[in-house]
């Protein structure tokens, strides 16, 4: 089942008087518990479609599907209940709460929607995720008091908090070194396989895309390479 | 809770900036606290002495007509009177019977015409024990029928010392002339800027001079227990002291014809007193006394109040001018809690919260700062002039501050810092969490 659909995507950036045509039309599909890579150089288009799929922006043309929901036409309020719902993020800078400690910044999502949770069991789902993440002696420490690898651990698991059916990581081992990189994709890999969540990566590591089980090669805002879609074409063929 | 709990946290994010904006909110707080600490005491001050000056906070009087057809202040003994002093004993702290006169007091070849109460001077302690003796002593009075205690600017103007003899010439209660003799025992602070410059006399001598009786007066004044009641307590005097002549003439309908709203009176009335039998009273409490004061008190307050929303004004400034440093410094943060489910309302709230805190902060400081003050400045006596001993309880400063301008302060101090983070929490709501999310900040 196609978790994350697009079908003919464009998306053009005005930049003063120059047009930048980020996607020329790009189709794809994600099934769900794919632990997916997007691939390509820089202005490839990569950070543009995973921003469609967060619902943090719309294609100028196309449509983009979430977990069978049509982001177009939807408002602000509609889109940020989907992205609470179905969307985890992972950032290439962390992007952790600098006046949160690892728990709080863990916890944070939870308390953004409407429906109440239960303390106790939000308590043992938030101490579970840290401590498959590895932080639980780091449990109260601020995000400064952390180091590179760790902070990205906690981005995990605070993506990973509100149960989405999607985390999307833009570039995630990009500000790390190559081993504690490679940790933190084992670690997206082991919570995939754990908890069946579909991961969608974006990258340049070659040796990350290996342990990629959906690889979908950009260039120029065009996908040059599905290798699902290839397997499925060939199986077909 | 999630967003009081981030501001919260926030605000402790940059502390220095932070304790200079609630500083300067505190400050406003102190002095607006201050302002109206000090005129409430003020008036309570002025209150009190005019109280003991005036020897109650009701005062009656009588008047009635004499042989000759002219209206005379005299109050007789009055079973009415004794009967209200009787059912009202509960809420009185204290009664006086007073005299007074205006005659001319001469020494040698100077003369002055003065206010002089007659007072019985063994009931009257709270008089004795307000007054500020610049020379002499008040413990003669008590012994001595002659004794006087003049103003210190009568003093002057006769050229007399204590001790000394001074004549009094007056006209009696039937218009004929009287002189008496005063023995100067005590020069008083004068309180002239209120008008009460008085010189306190024997009332059984007054009486002598005057043509009274033994048993009459002129003013019966009273402290009550509680200043809360004094309307209802006046009330009551005014009512049980009329006459049926009285009641009926208030009761008479006044016919008006009004033009367009306007109200005219086609025949000029022709104001007439029509001779009355007996005594009719004037009951005043301290309260109508004391309007003018509150008067000059509620434009000192007003003064006091433009003084602090210009203070809040330009710390509405600073904080606007800091919020929107503060969502330029945290758009990331911002794009980060968007992208996660953060709805406008949400990221609003966070920067409400954090000028609502700002505001409250500011507000405890500058209370507790003006309580600080209050409490150092009210401890010591003061030496000032003599004539600013009426402002003070005393000698010393009072301040006296309602809740409910506490409230009233701390309400519009939030509310200034509400309306000064409305903008700057505005465009932090409508941030595109793509932009923000690829910002630097």
């Amino acid at each position: 089942m196609a978790i994350v659909e697009l079908e003919n995507v464009r998306k053009v950036y005005t930049l003063g008087k120059t047009e930048v045509h980020a996607l020329r039309g790009v189709s794809f599909s994600i099934e769900k518990g794919d632990f997916a890579s997007i691939v390509g150089p820089s202005g490839s288009g990569k950070s543009t479609i995973l921003n469609l799929i967060g619902c943090i922006d719309q294609p100028t043309a196309g449509t983009v599907s979430i977990n069978g929901t049509i982001t177009e036409g939807l408002k602000d309020r509609a889109l940020t209940d989907l992205r609470h719902k179905t969307v985890g993020f992972i950032f290439q800078s962390f992007n952790l709460i600098p006046v949160l400690n690892v728990y709080e910044n863990i916890e944070f999502p939870l308390l953004l929607g409407k429906n109440r949770v239960n303390k106790k069991e939000m308590r043992e789902w938030i101490e579970f995720l840290i401590e498959a993440v590895g932080l639980a002696d780091h449990m109260r420490h601020k995000s400064n008091e952390l180091s590179g690898g760790q902070r990205q651990r906690v981005a995990i698991a605070r993506a990973l908090v509100t149960k989405p059916e999607i985390v999307l990581a833009d570039e995630p081992t990009a500000n790390l070194d190559s081993k504690t990189g490679q940790s933190i994709i084992e670690l997206m890999k082991k919570m995939n396989a754990e908890l069946n969540t579909t991961f969608i990566f974006s990258t340049h590591d070659t040796t990350i895309m290996s342990i990629a089980d959906h690889v979908i090669r950009l260039l120029d805002g065009l996908v040059v390479e599905d290798t699902k879609a290839a397997a499925a074409a060939g199986g077909l063929s | 809770m999630f967003t009081l709990k981030v501001a919260f946290r926030n605000i402790s994010r940059q502390k220095k900036r932070s304790f200079l904006l609630a500083g300067a909110i505190a400050f406003g707080m102190l002095v607006i606290t201050i302002i109206n600490a000090l005129t409430g005491g003020l008036v309570a001050n002025i209150r009190e002495n005019f109280s003991h000056a005036l020897g109650g906070h009701v005062f009656i009087t009588g008047r009635e007509f004499n042989e000759r057809g002219q209206i005379i202040s005299k109050i007789r003994p009055d079973v009415r009177m004794d009967q209200l002093l009787e059912d009202n004993a509960g809420r009185i702290q204290a009664f006086t019977k007073r005299s007074q006169a205006l005659p001319s007091l001469i020494f040698g070849s100077k003369q002055t015409m003065q206010l002089v109460y007659g007072v019985d001077f063994h009931e009257e302690d709270k008089l004795l024990g307000s007054l500020a003796v610049l020379k002499g002593s008040l413990a003669e009075v008590l012994t001595d029928e002659h004794a006087v205690i003049l103003p210190q600017p009568a003093a002057n103007r006769l050229g007399v010392d204590v001790g000394e003899t001074i004549l009094v010439k007056l006209e009696t209660l039937t218009g004929q002339q009287n002189v008496g003799e005063l023995r100067v025992v005590a020069f008083v602070e004068d309180q002239e800027q209120f008008g009460l410059s008085a010189a306190y006399v024997s009332r059984s001598y007054l009486n002598t001079l005057i043509g009274l009786g033994p048993e009459e007066y002129q003013m019966l004044n009273m402290f009550v227990t509680d200043l809360a009641f004094v309307e209802d307590f006046t009330r009551a005097f005014r009512e049980g002291l009329l006459t049926p002549e009285e009641q009926q003439e208030e009761e008479e309908p006044t016919v008006s014809v009004t033009v367009g709203g306007v109200p005219i009176d086609p025949t000029p009335r022709q104001e007439t007193i029509t001779r009355w039998e007996g005594t009719r009273y004037r009951v005043m409490n301290i309260n109508q006394i004391m309007e003018p004061v509150e008067l000059m008190v509620g434009v000192l307050n007003r003064v006091g109040l433009v003084i602090f929303i210009i203070l809040l004004l330009v710390t509405m400034v600073g904080i606007t001018n800091t919020f929107r440093m503060i969502l330029l410094e945290r758009t990331r943060e911002i794009g980060t809690m968007r992208a996660f489910g953060m709805h406008q309302k949400q990221v609003q709230h966070i920067f409400l919260w954090e000028a609502v805190l700002l505001g409250l902060t500011g507000c405890v400081a500058g209370l507790a700062l003006s309580g600080l003050l209050i409490a150092v400045v009210g401890r010591w006596p003061l030496n000032v002039d003599p004539s600013l001993h009426f402002f003070l309880n005393h000698g010393r400063i009072t301040f006296s501050l309602s809740a409910g301008s506490i409230v009233l302060n701390t309400a519009l101090v939030v509310l200034t810092s509400l309306v000064a983070a409305y903008w700057p929490s505005r465009a932090a709501a409508k941030l595109s969490p793509i932009k923000a999310l690829s910002s630097h900040t």
